[in-house]
């Protein structure tokens, strides 16, 4: 486990995938999130941590203009993928949102067949060649995913129809599918039990090779488990960001201390 | 004394039985409510409920059952000699009971006394020239037995009135003398009240189920009385509808079915798109402020009676498509149309369709949407490859629901699509319906005992039947769709 850290911490000198600086989000009149300045790198996987309520969630769906569904949401701010501003006016949410993949707290599959599920955001974005493209793109998504055995007998059999752990490494196959850069997960595990979370943070893990993951989760436990780099949230502030290892043992901040020593929260 | 004042006094009677039972029940338990077994008002309304339901339930019956019994002795007093040719026993009977009121508005009038209604007799006085005069009027002079018959008809209803009068307090008072007696700080009065709401509801329940099936049997028997003087073959197959009082009518009912599919059709080929795609509007695309606006607006549809629609069909939808479309093509010159009642009450099932669906779409869970959006879709790939999808059964079940309204609309094909029954591609023909059949078979001066009548209870049924199916097979699929998220 400690080799894994020393590891992963080489990570943090790679490229910086994400870069927002001062973002504010409005609910209304609820300012959300408050000067929100973080640098996300490729190929690691950065968790959210934070108590309810607290914008990590929030945060997580400005990076793929997901609160733009939202009537009532305003956001001020730079936030750049690739150094480019994804809140631009020349850029088209649709297309950024093929880009940045997105995992949602509860399992959400399509009531259609599981390869359906798979092959809704490829047909979409016209991945694929022809019918045996479209297999090949599938067949390999439901590998990544971590759910090509278990479900390679009954491609048209419906999504819906299979556990909860199965439907989320379902809908992660999904958003890889589409060929993202950057994979956002909010709670993907928070409906699941332990076996399927296993199951799916072994998975972040595998995924980590090929994409920048940010992921937002209750559970202190699983930030130490999967992420190289975390950001606690409070009250809609970033208090504190860095390395996994630093945040866990070493916070410099007294909130974080107290949220991670389960004092708040 | 009237039925108004028998309600007052059981009202009366019920409410001072509530306060008289509630004292007692505090007085038993020695003023401390916290002994009681249930809170003072239940021992109130337990006696509040013992005097009204048993009362009521009997006058009820009483009120149905004694005037059948009072015709049925009164009816044995007038030979059959007495009945005129032109007449029957029915008709005569109807003449009693009028005189018989009429006797009681010249007593209520003040112009008879009691003593003297009794003794009337047809050759001292003009009894129609005097009843007239209180705003009774009557046919013919009054005979010698109908008179006698109206006397006794008089007689035993107002003795069977004072009876019931009599009864139906004293059951009212019994009951809240037995709640009375009951009520201790130890009886169970919340139970028992918890127990006459659930006989209340299931009353209630079983008045609609009840009423369901007698309607569903008196057209059974009359379909079947139809189906034994006119052979079911005929009008099941019979492509020909030409009914004649005279007799020898061809009853064929295929021209109407096929009227009332054509119509039916037409209809939905309007409402549905129209229906579906405002429901998509106002539930995927819409601000807060447009849909406040617009699904009261398109609700507003809902409310216009269908006599309205009809109108406008007449005055404003035929003559326009008889002048636009029907002349200019050739395809005949009448006002009233299959396409004009079709158009019509296609507008008139948009509300329904774009309502129901509506609802449909919302319940559709927001996390599929986001998923879609998350893949990076746009709204209407969304739209088309998610949502619909998965709202699908339950956009069915709403046109299966409207299609039954459409086969069982009336007014707007009599104004629209005219009376004539006919098997006709074109659809700038008039044609007609089942149902605007059915009135014109039963409106004016008909026997009862003719196939050209009784056929409307055929067709009532088929009718029942067709639309009894539609909406069976549109709940199965409604209920089927809710299971599908969790």
């Amino acid at each position: 486990m400690k080799d894994g850290r020393l590891e992963e911490r080489d990570t943090t000198m790679q490229d910086t995938k994400i870069k927002a600086s001062n973002v504010q989000v409005y609910y209304g009149d609820n300012h959300a999130i408050k000067d929100v300045d973080v640098e996300i790198k490729d190929k690691t996987v950065t968790a959210f941590i934070g108590p309810s309520g607290c914008g990590k969630s929030t945060f997580l769906r400005c990076l793929n203009r997901m609160n733009d569904t939202i009537d009532v949401a305003r956001i001020e701010g730079k936030i750049l993928i690739d150094d480019e501003d994804i809140y631009d006016r020349k850029v088209d949410p649709v297309q950024l949102r093929a880009k940045v993949g997105m995992v949602f707290q509860k399992p959400n599959p399509f009531p259609k067949s599981i390869y359906d599920n798979v092959a809704y955001g490829p047909k979409i974005h016209g991945l694929a060649k022809n019918k045996a493209d479209l297999d090949d793109i599938v067949e390999n998504a439901l590998r990544r995913g971590a759910i090509w055995d278990e479900v390679k007998d009954r491609l048209h059999a419906p999504g819906t129809g299979l556990s909860g752990g199965q439907q989320q490494r379902l809908c992660i196959a999904r958003a890889v599918a589409t060929e993202p850069e950057i994979l956002l997960m909010d709670e993907p595990c928070s409906a699941l039990d332990p076996i399927a979370t296993d199951q799916v943070e072994n998975l972040i893990h595998e995924l980590r090779e090929n994409y920048s993951v940010v992921i937002v989760t209750h559970s202190m436990q699983q930030a130490a488990r999967v992420s190289q780099k975390t950001a606690f949230f409070h009250l809609g502030n970033l208090v504190e960001y860095g390395t996994t290892d630093q945040i866990f043992q070493n916070p410099h901040d007294s909130r974080t201390e107290s949220y991670i020593t389960g004092r708040i929260g | 004394m009237s039925l108004i004042w028998l309600f007052a006094i059981l009202l009366a009677l019920a409410v001072a039985g509530y306060w008289m039972t509630r004292r007692r029940a505090m007085t038993s338990a020695g003023g401390d409510v916290r002994k009681l077994h249930s809170l003072p008002n239940y021992y109130g309304m337990n006696a509040a409920m013992l005097s009204l339901a048993p009362a009521l339930i009997v006058l009820f019956v009483w009120l149905l059952a004694q005037p059948l019994l009072v015709d049925a002795t009164v009816t044995r007093m007038i030979p059959d000699e007495a009945i005129p040719d032109a007449s029957n026993r029915g008709l005569v009977m109807s003449d009693v009971r009028r005189v018989s009121n009429g006797l009681d508005a010249l007593v209520d009038a003040g112009r008879m006394s009691a003593q003297e209604a009794r003794d009337l007799s047809t050759d001292s006085d003009d009894i129609r020239a005097s009843m007239a005069e209180v705003g009774v009027a009557l046919g013919s002079d009054v005979r010698p037995e109908v008179l006698r018959a109206a006397q006794r008809y008089r007689l035993l209803t107002g003795r069977g009135d004072l009876a019931r009068n009599v009864i139906v307090v004293l059951i009212a008072l019994a009951g809240a003398g037995l709640a009375y007696r009951r009520t201790t700080h130890e009886f169970r009065a919340r139970n028992a009240v918890e127990r006459g709401m659930s006989l209340l509801l299931l009353g209630a329940a079983s008045i609609a189920i009840l009423t369901t099936i007698g309607i569903v049997l008196s057209m059974l028997t009359e379909t079947g009385r139809f189906f034994s003087q006119y052979p079911w073959t005929e009008f099941f197959f019979s492509t020909n509808w030409q009914p004649r009082f005279g007799g020898g009518s061809d009853l064929g009912f295929l021209p109407l079915l096929w009227g009332t599919l054509y119509i039916s059709i037409i209809a939905l080929i309007v409402a549905v798109p129209v229906g579906l795609f405002s429901a998509i509007y106002l539930s995927e695309y819409a601000t807060g402020r447009i849909r406040a606006v617009a699904k009261p607006m398109i609700e507003i549809l809902a409310g216009i009676p269908t006599i309205v629609y009809g109108l406008f069909a007449l005055i404003t939808v035929g003559p326009l498509l008889r002048d636009w479309f029907a002349q200019p093509l050739g395809l005949g010159n009448s006002g009233s149309s299959v396409m004009t009642a079709g158009l019509v009450m296609g507008i008139m099932l948009i509300p329904f369709v774009s309502s129901l669906s509506d609802d449909i779409i919302n319940a559709v869970p927001q996390s599929l949407r986001d998923g879609s959006f998350g893949l990076g879709a746009t709204k209407s790939e969304t739209i088309r490859q998610v949502i619909l999808p998965a709202a699908l059964p339950g956009i069915v079940g709403a046109v299966l629901l409207a299609a039954s309204r459409a086969i069982g609309e009336t007014m707007i094909v009599v104004l629209g699509a005219g009376a004539s029954a006919r098997m006709d591609l074109n659809p700038f023909e008039a044609m007609t319906t089942i149902t605007v059949k059915i009135v014109s078979q039963l409106t004016g001066d008909t026997d009862f005992n003719s196939p050209e009548t009784l056929v409307a209870f055929a067709l009532g049924l088929t009718l029942f039947v067709l639309t009894l199916g539609l909406n069976v097979f549109a709940l199965y699929i409604v209920r089927r769709y809710r299971e599908q998220y969790e």
